[in-house]
This record gives structure tokens, C-alpha cells and sequence, in this order.
């Protein structure tokens, strides 16, 4: 049996199938928190699955440039939209009653 | 475009005269990183939620809910912030070819943990003595 082909330089295809996937899960998780959130205030909880949806439409279906370019707009806007999760998460956990 | 000795290509997102796009293989890792950190944050804040809100209050120790939940969801919002900072630093060593930097989150994230399930297990015992 011959084997594999060393290949020094494979094509970014699969690479960028892995974080399309990536970013497939992570909308998944915020969907989540906004179900979470939709238990206690209908309102917050909405709003995260609005942004969800939006995430997703943006960024999951198109998941980089075609080069492969980094996008640090995007990625900005994740991460200030989790960090405003968490003060949402944290204004209801004060402010909400628990069970 | 010209291309860089080491798989590195000139591109004029490039910051600086040393900076070159890397390959696309690396970005999309590093992109795959913040994502994999991005997760993490929410989960620790649905984590937090839930303790706050789905649990019944611990017997004796009306404050338990909250002392577990509210750290992890301040530390689901700081992984979000210290995620990007990450991805972007990493981001630009690549660019640069350097060393990546190291990362502090690995420490916050067992450190944090740790104390969070002693912290977890003393309003369990405290709970469980005050009821009896």
C-alpha cells in the first residue's frame, strides 16, 4: 500500500467548512441563552434570539472572505454583543425572582 | 500581492511595512479560537442564569443562587472581551510572524473554576447544616 501523499500545503476548503460549522454551533449557543432568558423575561430573552438569527444570517452563511481575510468587524461585534448578553444576564438575575 | 518567503502575502489590510496577510489557514484557526471562546462565555452565563433562576434557593442560605450564579456570568462577559483581545493580538503576530503571545485565559478559566466548585461545595454544607 502506497502511502499518503505528505502534503505540505493543503487547500483552505476544509478549513474554512470547520468554521463555518463553528460559527453554526456559536448561534446555537446564543439561541440557547436566549431561550434561557425567554424563562424569565420575555423581553431580553427575545432580543437574544432576534440577535441570533442575525448572527446567523450575517455571519454563519458567509463565514469569511472567499482569500480567507481576516475579520475583525465582525468579531468585534460578537464579542460586544456577548459581553451585552451578560449585563442583560446579570440585570435579570438581580432583578428577576428565581424559583 | 506579492507572495512572502514564509506563505505570508502582502495586503493592503495590512497595518504595518513588516505586516503581511497570513495564511488562510491559520486565520480561519485563529477565528475558530474566539468562537470556541465565544462559547465558552455563553455557557458560563446560561450556566449563571440558570443557578440564579431554575434553582431552588438553598435552605438556610438565601444569598447561595446568586453567589454562584452572578460571578459566572461576569466571567462569561469578561471571556467575551479578553476572547477578542486574544484573536486580535494572535491576529497580528501572525501578520507579523512572530511568536504568538501567551494567553492568560487557560489560568482564569481553571483558577476561576476551582473556586467556583469550592464555593459551590461550602453553601452545599453550610445549606445542608443550617437545615438541620
Amino acid at each position: 500500500m502506497a502511502p499518503p501523499r505528505d502534503r505540505k500545503d493543503p487547500p483552505p476548503g476544509l478549513a474554512r467548512e470547520r468554521t463555518r460549522l463553528a460559527w453554526s454551533r456559536t448561534v446555537i449557543a446564543f439561541a440557547a441563552v436566549g431561550g434561557a432568558l425567554l424563562k424569565t423575561s420575555i423581553a431580553a430573552g427575545a432580543i437574544v434570539v432576534a440577535m441570533a438569527v442575525l448572527l446567523w444570517v450575517l455571519f454563519g452563511i458567509f463565514p469569511a472572505a472567499a482569500d480567507g481575510g481576516a475579520r475583525p468587524t465582525r468579531l468585534r461585534l460578537v464579542a460586544i454583543t456577548v459581553a451585552g448578553v451578560s449585563l442583560v444576564a446579570l440585570a435579570v438575575a438581580f432583578l428577576a425572582h428565581g424559583a | 500581492m506579492a507572495a512572502a518567503t514564509d506563505g505570508r502575502q502582502d495586503s493592503p489590510d495590512a497595518g504595518g511595512a513588516d505586516e503581511a496577510e497570513p495564511d488562510a489557514r491559520f486565520t480561519f484557526a485563529n477565528e475558530r479560537t474566539f468562537l470556541a471562546l465565544t462559547r465558552t462565555a455563553l455557557a458560563f452565563v446560561v450556566a449563571g442564569l440558570a443557578i440564579v433562576q431554575l434553582l431552588p434557593p438553598f435552605p438556610g442560605v438565601p444569598w447561595g443562587r446568586r453567589l454562584l450564579g452572578v460571578p459566572l456570568i461576569v466571567l462569561g462577559g469578561v471571556i467575551a472581551v479578553v476572547g477578542y483581545l486574544q484573536w486580535s493580538r494572535n491576529q497580528q503576530a501572525l501578520r507579523r510572524g512572530t511568536a504568538m503571545p501567551p494567553s492568560i485565559l487557560p489560568r482564569v478559566l481553571s483558577v476561576t473554576i476551582t473556586a467556583m466548585a469550592i464555593v459551590a461545595a461550602v453553601v452545599l454544607l453550610v445549606s445542608a447544616l443550617l437545615e438541620h
